[in-house]
């Protein structure tokens, strides 16, 4: 473990004072926020920033909003707001889900929205969840903002479409309407505090008249270089009943989009079977909500 | 790591009371707190956020010391070990529920956050708050039981 004793922080006291260090400093910074994940990075030697741009203070990024049929949730926020916010509950209760199982409480108080997506882990818990919410996240500089589809921002293994001098201030999503239902799921070699060996979400939009699935969003995570979503398994589940032989095909579909890897956490080929197995139990269990 | 040391001043509430602590910017509380200002009861254990043993309260709610840095904590207020009472301390010792007890500061500080959030938590809602903390003896039956009793619920 390094010692961080010539790390320089510099504490902005508002977003526009922190653009104005990124921009002055950029490329030679990295924006720290909860810290949960870089703090590691940077003891073990993973990352080697010399300067850190801490804006872990700024409070004006800390709110969860709803406005016109779309929450608004402040970079800084962290999970166990999320997880206990009653707009998230009822928007979309598959976040408010993840962001349970992100890790512990000391975890979940410390870690925030916005540093979940900026540090780009494919096996981020919040990022499933945001796919299939077709989350849009807003990237400002001192010259002002652009906003960026999460699915969009992922070009690669952590790389993202943003710039050195860009800061993630807020991430938001159109509420789900009537019909939705979802469920997030993660598998990890220890209940309370873990890193996912793959984690996922599922949405469906059920038609309840003619008894069938109107629409269906599947995100898959630590089973490729970035979280993916199962195209496949969706068009499958689009049309259909839920019915067992349903929900093993499209289940099957997954291995489709996936692409896992062997690491300390577990084989490629263990990731497939429970990235499956997880699918399959995942679409049993919103069946059983739906009724069937 | 070679290189200059740099210092800075930071000030926020420690256990109740206002402080002032110089220390480089990018070090962690929990060295701030152990190696600076000399406030042992917050231990060291796994360094990396995944065995609670260095947990504090940063504003009422338990974080992890070890991945919070002193710059992160200026004009906020900290609650450690030391600053949380004689009731839930009181009641581990009673249950015996520390075998080494390197773990029990940081589960300590856990059971405090619960504890002011919900007065009479379930065995579930116990395990729960507690899932981040890691006892090596694993001597976990009475770290619940002395959660109960500080809860008044024996």
């Amino acid at each position: 473990m390094l010692a961080l004793g010539d790390v320089e922080v510099y504490s902005p006291r508002t977003v526009g004072e922190a653009l104005e260090i990124l921009r002055r400093r950029a490329g030679s910074l990295r924006v720290i926020a909860g810290g949960t994940d870089l703090v590691v990075q940077l003891k073990t030697g993973a990352a080697r920033w010399r300067e850190l741009l801490n804006i872990y203070g700024l409070d004006e990024l800390r709110y969860i909003k709803y406005v016109d049929g779309e929450v608004k949730i402040g970079a800084l926020t962290d999970f166990t707001t999320i997880h206990e916010s009653p707009i998230v509950k009822s928007t979309a209760p598959v976040l408010a889900q993840a962001a349970f199982e992100i890790g512990s409480y000391q975890i979940m108080n410390k870690a925030s929205i916005g540093g979940n997506i900026v540090n780009a882990s494919p096996a981020a818990d919040s990022l499933p969840a945001l796919y299939v919410l077709e989350a849009v996240l807003k990237l400002e500089t001192l010259d002002g903002f652009r906003t960026v589809p999460v699915k969009e921002f992922y070009k690669g293994y952590k790389m993202l479409d943003m710039r050195s001098d860009e800061l993630l201030t807020e991430v938001s999503y159109r509420a789900l309407g009537d019909g939705w239902v979802g469920e997030f799921f993660k598998h990890g070699l220890r209940r309370g505090d873990a890193i996912a060996v793959v984690n996922g979400a599922v949405l469906l939009k059920w038609n309840s008249v003619d008894g069938v699935v109107e629409d269906a969003r599947v995100a898959l995570g630590a089973v490729a270089p970035t979280v993916v979503r199962a195209v496949e398994c969706e068009k499958m589940l689009r049309g259909s009943r839920l019915d067992e032989k349903t929900i093993r095909e499209c289940s099957e579909a997954v291995l489709t989009s996936i692409s896992p890897i062997d690491d300390v956490r577990g084989s490629a080929a263990y990731r497939r079977e429970m990235c499956v197995n997880y699918v399959y139990m995942t679409l049993w269990s919103l069946a059983r909500r739906l009724g069937m | 790591m070679g290189g200059t040391r740099i210092l800075r001043e930071f000030r926020f509430r420690l256990n109740g009371e206002e402080v002032s602590v110089k220390a480089p910017p990018a070090y962690t509380l929990l060295e701030a707190l152990r190696y600076v200002m000399h406030l042992t009861g917050t231990k060291d254990g796994c360094s990396t956020g995944d065995c609670g043993a260095c947990t504090v309260l940063l504003d009422g709610r338990a974080v992890h010391s070890c991945l919070t840095l002193i710059a992160q904590v200026e004009g906020r207020e900290v609650i450690t070990v030391e600053g949380v009472g004689e009731n839930i301390p009181a009641a581990y010792a009673e249950e015996g529920a520390v075998q080494c007890g390197y773990c029990t500061p940081g589960l300590v500080t856990a059971s405090a956050a619960l504890l002011k959030q919900n007065p009479k938590p379930t065995v579930d809602e116990i395990k729960e708050a507690l899932r981040g903390n890691l006892c090596r003896c694993t001597g976990y039956v009475k770290i619940i039981k002395a959660v109960q009793r500080a809860s008044g619920d024996v």
